[in-house]
C-alpha cells in the first residue's frame, strides 16, 4: 500500500484554514505517485506554512523565514535523486525571501516550490505581505495597505522559473494533479496556492475566491507545455502564460500556465562538468582513502602550483 | 642570503606577473622566497605592491627597509618613500623623472598630502626629482634606467611598456646575482601556455641582464643551492586544497575580497585527482561549488547539503559573515556539520576591503543569536591553513555544530614555498550511512553522556529539523524540561571536543619554555614573532610564544598554567581591541599588560614588531600599548 504521507502531529491551524487543503493535496499528490517517503524531502520558511513539514511523514526542514529555497537547493544539489518540495508564505517567497525566489529561478534546480497565498502574515497577526493589494484594508490592519502588490506569477515567469502555476486550495483535486505534475517536472516550479486566512483576512475569504477563479484546463486549446523539440514555442507560450498571469480581479485563473521541458535543470548543468555528478553525487562519495587518509592526490590535482 | 624586496605598480600593470617569474627565478636557484601581496580596492591604476624576501632557509616573515626597490610606475617612488634605508636600490624608469606629485592623481588623497609634507619638511620639490632626493638622504641608492630604450633594443614591435614588469624584475634578480638562466627558466613556467610570450620575455630577460652588466648593477654571483621540488601557494590556496583533501564535496560563496579566491580555485579543480592506490577503489568524483545569491543563501545552501551526508562548506569575509549570523545559529541549534571560513579583512563595515585585520575573532565567537557551541579555529601560516581547513570538516562532523576557521587577509595573500603537504597528517573519517531506512529516527537522541547524538542522513532517515527548540525526532517543542535536556545535550559537545582534541591542535607554546618573555599572538604574526624571538636572542634576551589556534573550546588550563608562570607577557594582534587577550581574559582570568597592536590593514613586519617589544622590555611595563604603522 502506498504511503499516506501524514504523521501523527497535532495540526495546530485555525478552523477554515486553507493550509488544510493544501495539506491534503500535498499527502494525496504523493501518495499517488507512489514516492518512497525517504526519497522526499520538504524545507520550509517560518510562519504558519512552516510548520507543514512537521505534519508530513517525510524527513523535513523548518528553517530560518525566507531561507526554505537555499536550504532545499542545497539538499537537492547534493543529492539529485531527492524531490525537495517547498511549502511557503508569500512573506517567506516574495518578502523576506524574495532574493532567493528570484535567484532560483535562474538555477532551475529542481525544487517544487509551493507559495501559500493568503495576503497576510498570520502567524504574526494580520499585517500585510506581499501579495496584498494597494487600499486593501483587512480587519487585522490599523490603515489601508500602502504597498503595491508582487505578482507571483509573473514574477515567476521573469525570474526563469520553468513551471509556474496556480491553485486554489478549496480546488484540492486540481492542486493534487498541478503539484503532481510539478514534483515531476525536472526544473524548478512554482505554484502560488491561493487560500482564505479565516481569522485575519476578511476579504479574501473562501467566498470571495470561488466566485472568481476559473481553470485554464477548462480550455481546450490551452497548451502550456514546451516539449523538446518545440523551443521555438517558447516566447509565443511564455508571452500567453505573463497575460494570464497578468489577468486579476472578477476573473482569476487557476491552473498551469506556463510548463517548459527544455531548459536544462541546474543538476543537468553540473552534470556537464563536475565528473560522476549524477552517479557519484557529493551526498553518497566516499571522501577517505582505505588507510583512513585522503584519497586525493593534492600535487596531481594542484600540479600547476608545482614549482621543480 | 637575506634579500627584502618591494615591487610596486599600477594595479593590473603585472605586479603579480613579475613576483611570479622573482618567485620562480630563486626557486629555480633552489631559494625560498616568501611575500604579500597589498593592493587597492580597484580593478585598474591604484598602487599595488607585492614585498617579498629571499632567505636560503624558508622565510617566515618580511622586513623593512627593503634591499631593493623596483618601482614599475612613479607613484611607487612616492608611496613606498619610507620603505627605504641604508643601501635601498631604487629601480625605475628614467621617464619617471619628470613627474610631479600632483600628476599623480591615483594617490589617495590624503596620502598625497602626507607625501608632500614630508618632501616639503626637508625641503624638497613636490617631484619624483625631490622625492629621490629624500632616497638618496635615506641611504637610497636611485638607479634610473631607460626602461624604454632597454626593452627596444630586444623587441622592436608593440609597446614597449608591456615588459616593464619583466624588466623590472630581471634587473631585480641580475642586482640580486642570480644568473641570467634561472630567470629564462622562469619566463618559460610564468607564461608556460603562451610560446610566443616566452620567447618575447626572454629576449627582454637577456637585453635587461646585458644593460645591468654594462651598467655595472649586476651582483655578485649568487650560490647555486640544490633544486627541490615545492608547492608555491598561498593561504587562499591552503585553504582549498585542505577542503578537498579533508573530503570537501560542496561548497557555497558570494563573492567578496579576499576570500573568493578560495572558491573560484575550487571550481578550477572540480575534476578531484585520486592517489594510485585509491584509483581502482574509487568512483571518480568531484566537488560542487555554488556561487550563490548572497551569504544567507550561501550559509544555508550548503548547511541543505551537509543534510544529505555531504562534506559542506562556505567562505566568506567580514560583510558576508555577518549576513550569516542568523544562519550560524540555526546551524549550532539543529547540530549541522558546517564550516565557515573567515577570511578577515580590515572592518568595521567595508572597511579596508583589501587589507590585514584580525578585528572579527569576537564576532566569530558571539555571531548568531542565542546560546550554541560552535568551534572557533584559527591558522597562521600557509601550511596550516591546509590541516586547519582538514581537521574543521573533521570537527563538524564529529561534534555536528558550525565550526568557523578564521585566516587573515595577509595569510590569505602570503605566497610560501612548501616542500610537501603530508597526506598523512590528519585522517578523514567517512560518514557511516545507515543501511535500511529509519523512520522517525531519533536525530536528537538525549541519550548520550558525550552530548553527541547519531547523526541522521536525508535520502536514509526520516526524521525533522526546526530553528525552533526540539524533541528528539525533531519535532517543535515548548516544554520546559526537554528544553533544558537538549541545551544541556548540545553543549556537552564541547567538553568532549576539548577532552579529545590533542593540545597541540588547540595552543602551542613555541620556544624556550623558561623564558623571560612570552609573546601571545594568533593568525599571521606568527612567523614574525618567530623571527623576532631569534633577534631578541642575538642580544640576550631569551623569549617565547604562546601561540593560541583554538578559541572555542578555549584550552584555559595550559594557557594559565603557562602564563601563570611567564614574568613578562606581549599579546600581540591585528586589531583595535586586543580581541584574543579579551578572550584569553574571559577563559582564565588572566589580563596581559602589554600589547604590540596594528590595525592600519598592514602586515606586521619583523622589524617593527622587534622594536616596540624592545621599547616594552625597556621600558619595563611603562608603556602598555604600542601601535604599529608600518606599510604603503
Amino acid at each position: 500500500m502506498a504511503h499516506n504521507f501524514k504523521s501523527d502531529i497535532a495540526v495546530d491551524w485555525c478552523p477554515g484554514c486553507g493550509d488544510f487543503g493544501i495539506l491534503t493535496s500535498i499527502t494525496q499528490a504523493l501518495s499517488e505517485l507512489n514516492l518512497d517517503p525517504k526519497d522526499v524531502i520538504s524545507t520550509s520558511g517560518i510562519g504558519c506554512s512552516g510548520k507543514t513539514p512537521h505534519y508530513l511523514n517525510i524527513a523535513g526542514v523548518h528553517t530560518l523565514h525566507g531561507r526554505s529555497i537555499p536550504f532545499a537547493t542545497g539538499i537537492k544539489l547534493s543529492n539529485p535523486h531527492l524531490k525537495v518540495i517547498v511549502p511557503g508564505g508569500d512573506g517567506d517567497m516574495l518578502g523576506i525571501g524574495a532574493g532567493h525566489f528570484v535567484a532560483e529561478g535562474r538555477r532551475n534546480s529542481g525544487l517544487t516550490i509551493m507559495i501559500f497565498d493568503n495576503e497576510v502574515y498570520g502567524l504574526t497577526k494580520g499585517q500585510a505581505a506581499p501579495t496584498m493589494a494597494l487600499g486593501e484594508k483587512t480587519k487585522s490592519l490599523a490603515r489601508a495597505n500602502v504597498f503595491t502588490k508582487v505578482n507571483p506569477i509573473t514574477l515567476a515567469l521573469t525570474a526563469g522559473y520553468s513551471f509556474v502555476a496556480r491553485g486554489f486550495s478549496f480546488d484540492m483535486k486540481q492542486l493534487k494533479e498541478i503539484i503532481k505534475t510539478a514534483i515531476l517536472h525536472e526544473g524548478s516550479s512554482v505554484i502560488d496556492i491561493l487560500q482564505p486566512c479565516p481569522t485575519y483576512n476578511n476579504i479574501n475569504t473562501m467566498e470571495w475566491y470561488r466566485e472568481r477563479v476559473y481553470k485554464l484546463e477548462d480550455d481546450k486549446s490551452w497548451d502550456p507545455i514546451i516539449a523538446p523539440g518545440n523551443e521555438a514555442q517558447a516566447e509565443e507560450k511564455f508571452r500567453k502564460a505573463y497575460e494570464k498571469g497578468n489577468e486579476w480581479g472578477d476573473r482569476i485563473p487557476t491552473g498551469i500556465f506556463y510548463d517548459n521541458r527544455t531548459i536544462p535543470s541546474f543538476h543537468k548543468r553540473l552534470n556537464e562538468f563536475v565528473p560522476n555528478y549524477y552517479t557519484n553525487p557529493p551526498a553518497t562519495q566516499i571522501v577517505t582513502g582505505s588507510d583512513g587518509y585522503t584519497p586525493v592526490d593534492v600535487e596531481a590535482t594542484f600540479s600547476e602550483k608545482i614549482i621543480h | 642570503m637575506d634579500l627584502s624586496l618591494t615591487i610596486g605598480g599600477p594595479q593590473g600593470g603585472g605586479i603579480d606577473t613579475s613576483s611570479n617569474m622573482i618567485n620562480r627565478a630563486f626557486a629555480e636557484a633552489g631559494y625560498n622566497v616568501f611575500g604579500v601581496r597589498e593592493y587597492h580596492s580597484n580593478i585598474k591604476g591604484r598602487h599595488s605592491y607585492n614585498h617579498l624576501r629571499v632567505k636560503e632557509e624558508r622565510p617566515r616573515s618580511l622586513k623593512y627597509p627593503v634591499d631593493i626597490l623596483v618601482a614599475l610606475d612613479p607613484d611607487t617612488i612616492f608611496e613606498h618613500i619610507e620603505d627605504i634605508g641604508e643601501g635601498t636600490k631604487i629601480i625605475y624608469d628614467k621617464s619617471f623623472e619628470t613627474s610631479d606629485l600632483a600628476q599623480a592623481r591615483l594617490i589617495m588623497r590624503d596620502t598625497a598630502k602626507r607625501i608632500k609634507e614630508t618632501l616639503d619638511s626637508a625641503s624638497l620639490p613636490n617631484n619624483i626629482k625631490g622625492a629621490l632626493e629624500l632616497a638618496k638622504k635615506k641611504g637610497g641608492i636611485p638607479m634610473s634606467i631607460p626602461f624604454g630604450e632597454v626593452v627596444t633594443t630586444a623587441i622592436s614591435e608593440g609597446p614597449a611598456s608591456r615588459y616593464f614588469n619583466t624588466l623590472g624584475s630581471a634587473i631585480t634578480l641580475s642586482i640580486a646575482g642570480l644568473e641570467q638562466k634561472f630567470a629564462e627558466a622562469a619566463i618559460k613556467q610564468v607564461f608556460s601556455s603562451k610560446p610566443k610570450a616566452v620567447e618575447d620575455n626572454v629576449k627582454v630577460v637577456a637585453a635587461a641582464y646585458n644593460y645591468a652588466l654594462e651598467n655595472g648593477m649586476a651582483g655578485e654571483k649568487l650560490k647555486v643551492l640544490p633544486k627541490k621540488k615545492r608547492l608555491l601557494i598561498t593561504g587562499n590556496d591552503g585553504s582549498t586544497m585542505g577542503k578537498l583533501m579533508g573530503g570537501l564535496r560542496f561548497q557555497t560563496y558570494y563573492p567578496i575580497t579576499p576570500a573568493s579566491d578560495e572558491s573560484t580555485l575550487m571550481e578550477e579543480h572540480e575534476n578531484l585527482q585520486y592517489i594510485q592506490a585509491e584509483k581502482n577503489k574509487l568512483k571518480e568524483g568531484g566537488v560542487v561549488v555554488v556561487q550563490t545569491e548572497d551569504e544567507i543563501s550561501a550559509v544555508t545552501m550548503a548547511q541543505g547539503a551537509a543534510l544529505t551526508g555531504s562534506r559542506s562548506s562556505t567562505a566568506t569575509s567580514g560583510p558576508g559573515f555577518s549576513l550569516m549570523a542568523e544562519g550560524i545559529s540555526f546551524a549550532g541549534m539543529d547540530e549541522v556539520p558546517l564550516v565557515i571560513t573567515v577570511y578577515q579583512r580590515g572592518g568595521p563595515s567595508t572597511g579596508l576591503p583589501t587589507r590585514n585585520g584580525q578585528s572579527d575573532l569576537l564576532y566569530a565567537m558571539f555571531a548568531g543569536h542565542g546560546e550554541f557551541p560552535r568551534m572557533v579555529i584559527s591558522s597562521g601560516d600557509v601550511e596550516e591553513c591546509v590541516y586547519d581547513a582538514m581537521s574543521a570538516l573533521n570537527y563538524a562532523h564529529r561534534y555536528q555544530l558550525p565550526v568557523i576557521h578564521l585566516i587573515d587577509k595577509n595569510l590569505a595573500n602570503t605566497t610560501d614555498f612548501v616542500p610537501d603537504i603530508d597526506l598523512k597528517k590528519v585522517k578523514v573519517n567517512q560518514a557511516v550511512r545507515p543501511t535500511s531506512t529509519r523512520l522517525s529516527f531519533k536525530r536528537y537522541n538525549l541519550d548520550t553522556e558525550n552530548g553527541i547524538s547519531e547523526m541522521g542522513y536525508f535520502g536514509n532517515d526520516v526524521f525533522w529539523m526546526t530553528g525552533d527548540e526540539h524533541d528528539e525526532i525533531g519535532h517543535v517543542t515548548e516544554d520546559p524540561v526537554v528544553r533544558d535536556r537538549q541545551m544541556r545535550k548540545r553543549f556537552r559537545k564541547l567538553e568532549t571536543a576539548l577532552n579529545e582534541i590533542p593540545l597541540e591542535d588547540m595552543v602551542q607554546l613555541l620556544g624556550d619554555k623558561k623564558a623571560e618573555i612570552t609573546f601571545v599572538t594568533w593568525g599571521s604574526q606568527k612567523g614574525p614573532i618567530l623571527d623576532v624571538i631569534e633577534d631578541l636572542k642575538k642580544e640576550g634576551i631569551n623569549a617565547n610564544l604562546l601561540y593560541l589556534k583554538m578559541f572555542e573550546p578555549f584550552p584555559s588550563d595550559f594557557v594559565k598554567e603557562v602564563l601563570g608562570k611567564a614574568k613578562m607577557v606581549i599579546n600581540v594582534e591585528s586589531n583595535m581591541l586586543a580581541q584574543a587577550a579579551r578572550i584569553l581574559k574571559l577563559n582564565t582570568g588572566i589580563d596581559i599588560e602589554h600589547n604590540i597592536l596594528k590595525y592600519n590593514g598592514r602586515h606586521m613586519t619583523e622589524d617593527e614588531i622587534l622594536e616596540a617589544a624592545k621599547e616594552i622590555i625597556k621600558g619595563e611595563g611603562k608603556k602598555l600599548v604600542e601601535v604599529l604603522e608600518n606599510g604603503a
